[in-house]
């Protein structure tokens, strides 16, 4: 447990949909003005609009008689405030978050502008009171699909209806929460079909969250869960609540539109989804120090293929998304390398290049038995044939949450993994024996164009598939690079 | 939808096994969502021997907004408007206290309970949460006399 850990700096600007607004449906209500118009700085003349005689003192409502009384109270009773927006909106860009803070406090427009190129896009929830519940359930089944994988939703789904047993073991009847499981049963069943169907996006989610009914439905089962989970585990909890955990659970977590708080939102995430193997992480948008979001995770880990992001900002949260990962190339191997075993630890002095990690990330180059070797004649470039499958292979068509092992990776291109040539049963001959690499030794110089990221998707044609400047070269197995001998011309 | 399976069950337990000193059926066959209730004034209480009609009605948002509760028998009490509606609105009641778990038959042993425990604090009738507090003698000659004229049956 790391609630005591969390950081909880509610300031800011108000977010234009402030939440918490309790209706309060009874006579002596009318009597002033409801408290959520006050800061609105609505006169109840102006909000009520009643008829011209009676309201020229609206301060002395107990002059009003019963008639108009009951009518106000109708009013009340029906007022909802008029929150624009879908329940859930399409992803769109984090620029938009960045221009609603362009003006406010520095602290937030610069985290806010960073964020835009970290997490460049985003999704926002209404604040409705059940924003923080909705992002979490909505981000749930939005990483399932983009899993993509029948045999995860199928083992969800199952995980999910087994936790059907502790609603029953903390006293719910079936027959009051059986709707709520339907519900959520069916978008289950959508999210099938929809990886069935190869759906592309995720409007199918979209669809279903915006459907008032449904997504009440799954807010509620999953809200449930929750509260169950907490009884079922109040030595976890109870220590961070300010009142018993039943009384707790009875007025924030089963209601219907009480928003979620931090001690809710992590039994929420232990319960409900860390069951997943989801992680969830939240962002604080806040006045602390620093130029970026204030990240925190809630989940023992977050897999980068399966991580749910919310941005929270005082009484809201939205969905929010990291920019596409680039490949981790962080521990760049020499496979090569690993492969001939005895001889002594690079020394990088001794060699008459820069190790980078460009230079290592070429297949073959330090294994190639003919390095070095002199003027190793250029073989014919074979014509391109496909390509070995890579772990970094990039795949065409992505416009959707991405998982970052499939993502255009912006930096190297170079495959990393292509397969070794085939290699003399003999171990290639230790870097010890090549001709001295000292001053004069063999130099290596680069193919500009090996550094350029994303070649693999210039145009193909005749020409240049079999030009020395066709990338795709890289990854034919038979693939060397061009020795340059000084010697040749240039003495 | 799912809402109307759920009061078809609910309703049908209600008629199984009513609580104590509730009698519940639908206002009208055709609509799930009007319920009349008859219930008995609690033992001990000024409304003890009294048969209040209770007129329950179910959002169409049901479960996710309350239950609405309303006297259709004259009652005096400080939490029920002293009118024609005879509202009730308080507690698990009203739209932001309501858990859609809670039962129907929860709502109504809740509303009983109200009769033999006024919440004066949370009134909506002032003048009678008054009396209950200050001059329960009163109170409660009242709302005998009331009991005997509006909800006993000769």
């Amino acid at each position: 447990m790391s609630l005591s850990k969390l950081s909880w700096n509610h300031f800011g600007p108000h977010h234009p949909f402030p939440e918490k607004q309790k209706f309060h449906g009874c006579y002596q209500d009318a009597l002033a003005p409801p408290a959520f118009l006050r800061p609105l700085g609505l006169s109840i003349s102006a909000a009520f609009a009643p008829g011209p005689s009676t309201m020229s003192n609206s301060s002395n409502m107990n002059t009003l008689s019963p008639d108009e009384m009951q009518r106000f109270q109708k009013l009340s009773n029906e007022f909802e405030p008029d929150v624009p927006g879908l329940l859930v909106s399409p992803k769109q860009s984090s620029h938009n978050i960045a221009l609603e803070y362009a003006n406010a406090d520095p602290a937030f427009a610069t985290k806010t502008s960073a964020l835009a190129v970290t997490h460049p896009m985003s999704r926002t929830m209404k604040g409705d009171g059940n924003c923080g519940w909705r992002a979490v359930a909505f981000g749930y089944f939005e990483t399932l699909f983009s899993l993509r994988d029948m045999l995860r939703v199928e083992q969800e789904l199952a995980r999910i209806k087994s936790l059907t047993y502790t609603l029953d073991r903390v006293g719910y009847a079936e027959h009051l929460y059986e709707m709520f499981i339907d519900a959520t049963e069916e978008v289950f069943a959508q999210t099938s079909e929809a990886i069935q169907n190869g759906d592309q996006d995720e409007s199918f989610l979209v669809n279903a969250f915006n459907n008032e009914y449904k997504s009440n439905s799954i807010l509620m089962h999953f809200r449930l869960l929750t509260s169950a989970w907490m009884k079922l585990n109040a030595v976890r909890y109870q220590a961070f609540l300010p009142v018993p955990l039943e009384q707790y659970c009875a007025s924030e977590i089963d209601t219907v539109r009480t928003e979620i708080d931090e001690v809710g939102l992590q039994a929420l995430v232990d319960g409900v989804i860390q069951g997943a193997g989801f992680g969830v992480e939240i962002l604080y948008l806040d006045r602390s120090e620093g130029d970026a979001v204030t990240p925190h995770q809630l989940s023992p880990t977050c897999p980068s293929d399966a991580t749910i992001r919310l941005l929270y900002r005082p009484g809201h949260y939205d969905i929010i998304y990291r920019a596409e990962q680039t490949v981790n190339m962080a521990p760049v191997v020499n496979y090569q390398y690993a492969m001939t075993s005895n001889y002594s630890p690079w020394d990088q002095g001794a060699l008459s290049f820069d190790v980078n990690s460009h230079l290592m990330s070429i297949p073959n180059l330090m294994a190639d038995p003919a390095f070095g070797m002199g003027g190793a004649p250029m073989s014919p470039i074979p014509s391109v044939s496909p390509t070995p499958a890579s772990p970094y292979r990039l795949s065409p068509t992505q416009d959707m949450y991405q998982s970052p092992m499939q993502s255009h990776a912006p930096v190297p291109s170079i495959p990393v993994s292509s397969p070794t040539p085939a290699m003399p049963s003999a171990a290639p001959p230790p870097m010890t024996s090549l001709p001295s690499r000292s001053s004069d030794g063999p130099q290596i110089r680069l193919n500009p164009l090996v550094m350029k990221p994303n070649l693999n998707h210039l145009p193909v044609t005749a020409p240049f598939k079999n030009s020395p400047y066709n990338q795709a070269h890289f990854r034919n197995q038979d693939f060397e690079p061009i020795h340059w001998e000084p010697n040749d011309n240039r003495r | 939808m799912g809402s109307q399976k759920r009061i078809a069950k609910e309703l049908s337990e209600l008629v199984e096994s009513p609580p104590e000193g509730i009698i519940v059926e639908l206002a009208d066959e055709a609509n799930l969502y009007k319920w009349k209730v008859f219930m008995e004034g609690p033992e001990g209480s000024p409304y003890q021997g009294g048969k209040f009609i209770v007129n329950l009605t179910l959002p169409t948002e049901y479960p996710f907004k309350p239950p609405t509760v309303s006297f259709g028998t004259k009652i005096y009490h400080p939490n029920v408007t002293n009118d024609e509606k005879g509202s009730m609105c308080l507690g698990m009641l009203r739209a932001d206290e309501w858990k859609p778990s809670s039962k129907i038959a929860a709502v109504l042993q809740f509303a009983r309970q109200l009769l033999q425990e006024p919440m004066p604090d949370d009134a909506i009738e002032g003048r009678i949460a008054e009396q209950y507090k200050n001059d329960r003698k009163r109170y409660d000659e009242i709302a005998k006399e009331w009991t005997r004229k509006w909800a006993v049956s000769e």
